[in-house]
């Protein structure tokens, strides 16, 4: 900025204003009405935004790890083995794969997460863990059902 | 197995239909398994975002069995928007009205309100009894077993087994049974 006189360049110190807002208009760019362009409302939304998204950092690999939970579950179920038997019968096997690995098998190399079920179903039928027993469906609805459509 | 089919899966996004008996069976605890299949969460795929959930037709939901004393405890709250409109229905009042009720509102509360809540509940199929439209019938691949298993009672065995089921000792002929 150019001043022509010392009385300017004495008011007009400290950050230049108009670089400064700039800055939060850019992060605000995206908003819609008035929170895009009146400083003092994109000021308010630009700060509680960038507070979601500190907090999102770590909320984010919560999600994630809930999900990779959720399939590793959902696998293990689907070979008759509950989850914590089939971690601990892996760790047991020497097979250190975390959470991330096993979900990426169990959801696109269902029949790898098979072989690394059917490893630990064998790890604990040799030590003798009791949660591999399921009950078979005592009453057979369905097939009574279809017996009777016939 | 070839290198190709090692990572192939068939119809993995094909909607299944279970069937679940919820006769003897604890509506809310039931509705923890049933949101399982019905939100997919039971297939290694799940998403939140993924459309991946089955149907569930549920039969025999006049015959729940809350537990404890809830039937007469547990109280439905209705407000129909204008002055004076709440009302509160106890769940054998509701049960009474419409025996699908109280495994819906369980199965509905049971998930996490959300704008795919009500796109699930719509693969959620509940009949009071085990009549069952055929074309219903006709998708079903799967029975979801049980929570707890359905004891039979003493008057549904017939007369013979019955009598000639081994005893201890016999009464004498005196002795009065109450």
């Amino acid at each position: 900025m150019v001043f022509t006189s010392i009385v300017n360049f004495v008011r007009s110190r400290g950050p230049d204003e108009f670089w400064r807002k700039r800055k939060v208009f850019r992060l605000a760019a995206h908003y819609i009405g008035r929170r895009r362009n009146c400083y003092s409302i994109a000021i308010k939304n630009v700060h509680r935004a960038l507070v979601y998204a500190t907090k999102g950092r770590k909320l984010k690999k919560l999600d994630m790890a809930d999900l990779w939970t959720t399939r590793i579950r959902a696998g293990c179920e689907e070979h008759g083995i509950d989850y914590f038997t089939f971690k601990e019968c892996l760790a047991r096997e020497n097979v250190f794969l975390n959470r991330k690995s096993l979900a990426d098998l169990a959801c696109w190399e269902p029949y790898t997460f098979k072989s690394l079920a059917d490893i630990a179903k064998q790890r604990a039928a040799d030590d003798g863990l009791n949660c591999l027993n399921r009950i078979e469906n005592s009453d057979h609805i369905l097939s009574k059902m279809l017996k009777n459509k016939k | 197995m070839s290198t190709i089919k090692r990572v192939q899966q068939w119809a993995t996004f094909a909607r299944i239909w279970h069937i679940y008996d919820a006769a003897w069976q604890n509506p809310f605890e039931s509705a923890k398994l049933l949101r399982k299949y019905l939100m997919g969460m039971h297939k290694p795929i799940y998403h939140p975002l993924n459309d991946c959930g089955d149907h569930v037709i549920v039969i025999n939901s006049k015959d729940i069995a809350l537990p404890g004393d809830e039937w007469k405890k547990r109280v439905y709250f209705h407000h129909t928007g204008y002055p004076g409109g709440a009302s509160w229905t106890l769940a054998w009042e509701l049960h009474t009205k419409d025996p699908t009720l109280v495994l819906k509102k369980a199965v509905y509360n049971s998930m996490k309100g959300n704008l795919q809540r009500r796109y699930t509940m719509e693969r959620l199929h509940i009949f009071p009894d085990s009549n069952i439209p055929e074309n219903i019938m006709k998708n079903v691949s799967n029975q979801l077993q049980q929570l707890r298993p359905k004891p039979t009672r003493l008057d549904s065995y017939d007369e013979k087994y019955v009598k000639e089921f081994p005893k201890i000792i016999d009464y004498p002929k005196d002795y009065i049974l109450r």
